[in-house]
């Protein structure tokens, strides 16, 4: 599953990826494409409180990406 | 991990660490941007100091707040939000750790400025203000406007030097909302003026009020702790360690990261924030915003005839709250305004995080306006934001700053409730 929450203001980044996370189906992991540096901190925190292992990687200028799967 | 740790909720995975990655790289078009805007920012520098010192000095205090800021994503909003949005404390903890260190030095200073405290006065430039009812309004208005704008008045400065086009929306609001409550000023001053200033080093003497503030600051961070363990979202204390540099050019490399690209820990960014405030302190007063962006609201508001006119009893207000009428749009509170605009666009720049984000869905930019200008009117009412009326006050060991907080927690938890209903 994508989620695409660029533009987004605080906190919507990470309240519509915990929202996502919770209705992921067993063993779908969640790609989220965010442009706000904050989510770089709170996303794995809040992902790892619901069992998931993050992995960001820089895809553009200011925009990177999250993929969340099952640890 | 020791063993009554089986008490507590599952730990986080380790790995969720380990996964970070341990660099990104700038692009080159960022940097030029990064190192050409603080070449310019060298240049006002310059020319400030050739004027009048003043400027200068609250110039640099500025670019190196918006600095901090922006590398910390230090937001006095989302620590307020985050305990009842997600129960996380983290940003939270950064702001104690950073008024405990005010709180020391803001003492060392007050002390020596003015040794007896006895005298029914308080120290100059300390943000000491009228405490009543007002302070307890202001704080709700404000914090539930933070929760709606996303973030508070310092929070969209450094933002709006960031990028975001949501923050440079609610600058506007907050304006709007400080001349709003310019424009009632005059009504609410007959209860401003009968509110007393409760100074706790009045009562307590220096060491009884640094020691009841210190102790205050250690009990919430217990309480927020608590909080945190039991939302079950307690994080390791340690953080994955970088692999060792094997050539003083690899060091140099990972700290020129750690500082310009990396985000720094929250604890880090607080510290830095206190250490600066007191510094400024020791020139003329702490640190505010209100004052810069009251300037701004009175100077466009008479521009185009809506000016307030007289407002009783301001210029007695004590602190940075408020600046006279007379003072110039681009004067050294206006200034250390924009220093911070500038200071965080010159680190998103370096970081490659500098981008024009404009929000798609309509409903944000009436989120932004409308909790601008409910934290304009409720910083009119309270006499500062989170900077001046709370991040500068409790160091200055005013009771005003912890009532003005305890608003903001309501505020922002009515705020977070409002949140929760919006698409």
């Amino acid at each position: 599953m994508k989620l695409d929450v660029r533009g987004e203001i605080c906190p919507y980044p990470q309240v519509k990826t915990v929202a996502a996370l919770k209705k992921l189906s067993a063993g779908d992991q969640l790609e989220v494409l965010t442009d706000h540096p904050p989510t770089l901190e709170t996303v794995p925190a809040q992902a790892a409180r619901l069992g998931y292992v993050a992995e960001i990687t820089a895809v553009g200028t200011a925009e990177w990406c999250i993929v969340l799967r099952k640890g | 991990m020791s063993g009554d740790a089986n008490s507590l909720p599952p730990p986080v995975a380790a790995e969720t660490t380990a996964r970070l990655p341990t660099a990104w790289h700038p692009k080159s078009t960022s940097l030029v941007m990064g190192l050409g805007a603080a070449a310019a920012a060298f240049v006002i520098l310059l020319g400030a100091a050739s004027s009048d010192r003043l400027l200068a000095v609250f110039w640099l205090f500025g670019l190196a707040f918006g600095f901090v800021l922006q590398r910390s994503r230090f937001c006095f909003a989302s620590a307020f939000r985050d305990l009842f949005l997600l129960g996380d404390a983290r940003v939270m903890k950064g702001i104690l750790a950073g008024l405990a260190v005010a709180t020391a030095g803001f003492t060392v200073l007050m002390a020596r400025m003015m040794p007896d405290t006895g005298v029914g006065s308080v120290p100059p430039g300390a943000t000491v203000l009228p405490l009543g009812l007002h302070t307890l309004l202001g704080g709700v208005l404000f914090g539930i406007g933070m929760v709606l704008a996303g973030g508070c008045t310092s929070g969209s400065l450094y933002r709006a030097g960031e990028g975001y086009v949501g923050s440079m929306v609610a600058l506007l609001g907050i304006m709007g909302g400080l001349e709003i409550s310019s424009h009632t000023w005059n009504w609410w001053w007959h209860l401003i003026s009968q509110a007393p200033l409760v100074w706790l080093p009045e009562r307590l003497g220096y060491l009884g009020g640094t020691l009841v503030t210190l102790g205050g600051l250690l009990g919430l961070f217990l309480g927020v702790s608590w909080w945190e363990w039991r939302a079950s979202i307690m994080l390791p204390l340690n953080r994955q360690e970088a692999p060792t540099p094997t050539s003083l050019g690899e060091y140099l490399r990972a700290l020129g990261q750690t500082i310009f690209v990396k985000g720094w820990p929250v604890v880090v960014g607080g510290v830095a924030l206190g250490t600066l405030n007191v510094f400024l302190y020791t020139y003329r007063h702490p640190w505010g915003v209100v004052a810069g962006l009251g300037i701004w609201a009175d100077k466009l508001a008479a521009s185009v005839g809506l000016g307030a006119g007289e407002l009783l009893g301001r210029s007695s207000l004590a602190g940075c709250a408020f600046e006279p009428e007379t003072a110039s749009a681009l004067g050294h509170m206006p200034l250390l305004n924009l220093g911070v605009i500038g200071g965080a666009f010159i680190a998103a720049s370096l970081a490659s995080e500098f981008k024009l984000r404009w929000p798609r869905q309509p409903l944000r930019y009436v989120q932004s306006i409308g909790g601008g200008v409910l934290m304009g009117y409720g910083a009119g009412l309270a006499l500062g934001c989170t900077v001046g009326a709370f991040f500068s006050a409790i160091p200055s060991l005013a009771l005003n700053g912890w009532v003005f907080a305890l608003a903001l927690a309501g505020g922002a938890y009515i705020g977070v409730k409002l949140l929760n209903h919006l698409p």
